[in-house]
């Protein structure tokens, strides 16, 4: 691994859907402990990019790097063995299990230890398990279903799974979907500041400008699937193309209350 | 299933014919076999999420090998036991290579049209499997053609079986199983390749059915076609949902429950499978989870029901 090149790198990107173009060749590169969103309109491209990075769409044509090395026809499996860690739109978690359980299966996976058919699982990766358990908040909810959480704790046990395997790439796709305003800004926080603390690159999509702009160190925007621009918070926010494109800087004002979270 | 459980299960087994009946004893042999072969079919869809709608086909496969071995190969007994699971459970790899690609009612028709692919097979290559007439006189010879003897020896191979299975479902292994049962899609991104993961579980499923399928060719003498049709495998959906999916023991109470009211009730009138549906109306009913989700009944009777888990 070559450890001054960029976590990630995409090159030229490219995806069509039965002649509708999603993605048009895009590239985009995240150096290491970065938290870059991925913003744009609905129907910007987005959610295929972000399934085309972690495996679930196969591009057209174009390159992903993670840490120098192609990954672009990698399953998900395969690229969450990498290091690459992913939580979803809509919670993802294994409600029939415990929380306990949830992040027992994540280790073992992680691990590619879920061959062995013989060894009894039920005391594997206890301890870490309840670390992580503790690191999002949820030390006390271990021997719960996970179905029968609060959806504020599902996607808190989603984040836990995701950094069971110790990933160094970390991908949420609208990690914020579905919350409050308020809950909004405490949950990124909280991821914000786990990440920091592991020394984890993220890249997240987000709907929210007031999410995007507490914790985002670049930003880069897609529009009809292609890059439209990329930089700092406040470049972006200062760009007159992107500011055309979310009909004026109104709506971009990261002050500004969205309940919604949508902008498009 | 506790430790207690399992001894006390043990003990009734190893007493059963120490006071039954010979023809109780035959009857319990049945229950052994069928409580295998659910046990199986729950695997797959208890554990796995997988409704196969053919699982019959690897009953019949181990019944056909076990016959074809014993009859045709000249094998002894124990011998020939050994082909069925092995032979059921080859071709579940190559059924299940193709029927893993597909997931919910599309994987139950493939599992389907493969079942009904051997169906004629075994109905049209005569010369092979004795056509419709199948093939008799398999009964086993030396000791275990006594069927006290027969029953330990069924009792110790089901015993060993549902112990490796008892494992496998509390391993690693089986942990990721009760995940992929819960959401597949997740379990890709934890690292797990789900549809290898799928397919194993199709072959183990296929080899234990197998293994019961022989056993119970070689209880019964005889085996014929119509053990590979489709209405076949309806018999292990219903054990397993009668004694509660979810639970290891479920299947297997549903086994014993099922093969002894068949006796029962077809002691007195020739309509035993209407009677039949009745009660399974009612079990489905008023219990959903099955004989062995009884405390959800209770949650539910209480008004504000409590705890009531599986």
């Amino acid at each position: 691994m070559v450890s001054s090149g960029p976590v990630l790198r995409v090159e030229n990107l490219h995806k069509n859907f039965g002649g509708v173009q999603a993605l048009g060749g895009v590239d985009l590169e995240v150096e290491k402990g970065e938290f870059r969103a991925i913003i744009g309109p609905n129907g910007a491209g987005k959610s295929t990019f972000f399934n085309t990075l972690t495996g679930l769409i196969r591009a057209d044509s174009g390159r992903t790097l993670f840490e120098g090395r192609d990954i672009t026809r990698q399953s998900p499996d395969t690229l969450a063995r990498l290091g690459i860690a992913r939580t979803f739109q809509i919670t993802s978690v294994f409600s029939d299990l415990t929380a306990l359980q949830n992040l027992q299966v994540a280790l073992l996976g992680y691990r590619g230890a879920t061959w062995n058919p013989w060894r009894s699982a039920r005391t594997i990766g206890v301890e870490r398990s309840n670390q992580l358990l503790h690191l999002v908040g949820l030390a006390e909810a271990a021997d719960l279903l996970a179905g029968t959480l609060a959806h504020g704790d599902q996607k808190r046990l989603e984040l836990a799974i995701a950094l069971a395997g110790r990933p160094r790439l970390l991908l949420l796709d609208e990690p914020t979907a579905g919350m409050t305003a308020g809950e909004r800004l405490e949950s990124i926080r909280l991821v914000h500041r786990i990440a920091g603390e592991l020394g984890l690159t993220v890249v997240f999509t987000e709907h929210d400008m007031a999410v995007v702009f507490e914790v985002a160190t670049r930003i880069s925007v897609l529009h009809q699937g292609h890059l439209l621009a990329e930089g700092t918070p406040e470049a972006v926010r200062n760009d007159p193309q992107v500011q055309q494109v979310y009909l004026g800087d109104a709506v971009i004002d990261a002050e500004r209350d969205d309940p919604e979270g949508r902008l498009a | 299933m506790r430790l207690p459980l399992a001894a006390l299960l043990m003990v009734c087994g190893i007493a059963v014919p120490l006071v039954v009946s010979e023809f109780w004893t035959f009857i319990a042999i049945e229950v052994l076999v069928f409580a295998l072969y659910a046990s199986s079919f729950n695997l797959l869809l208890g554990y796995g999420g997988m409704l196969s709608f053919g699982h019959a086909a690897f009953f019949g496969v181990g019944g056909y090998a076990t016959a074809l071995l014993v009859k045709k190969g000249g094998l002894s007994v124990g011998l020939a036991l050994v082909g069925a699971p092995l032979a059921a459970a080859a071709v579940a790899t190559v059924i299940g290579y193709f029927c893993v690609r597909r997931s919910g009612i599309y994987f139950a028709m493939l599992t389907f049209a493969c079942q009904m692919l051997l169906y004629t097979i075994a109905l049209k290559a005569s010369g092979l499997t004795g056509g419709d007439d199948g093939i008799t006189g398999i009964r086993p010879t030396g000791i275990l053609s006594n069927s006290i003897a027969y029953y330990y020896f069924t009792l110790f191979l089901v015993g060993m079986a549902l112990y490796l299975m008892w494992r496998l479902v509390n391993s690693p292994f089986g942990y990721a199983l009760r995940a992929l049962r819960t959401n597949p899609g997740r379990l890709r991104y934890v690292g797990v390749p789900v549809r290898a993961h799928q397919w194993v579980t199709f072959v183990i499923a296929g080899g234990l059915a197998g293994l019961a399928g022989g056993l119970f060719a070689l209880s019964i003498g005889s085996i014929f076609p119509s053990w590979l049709n489709w209405t076949a495998s309806a018999t292990p959906v219903v054990m397993a949902v009668l004694g509660g999916l979810h639970s290891f023991v479920g299947p297997m109470l549903g086994a014993a429950v099922y093969v002894i009211l068949e006796v029962v009730i077809s002691g007195h009138t020739e309509y035993w499978p209407l009677a039949m549906g009745c009660i399974i109306l009612v079990l489905v009913l008023v219990l959903p989870e099955g004989l062995t989700g009884w405390r959800s009944l209770q949650a539910r009777l209480r008004p504000f029901g409590g705890s009531g888990g599986r």
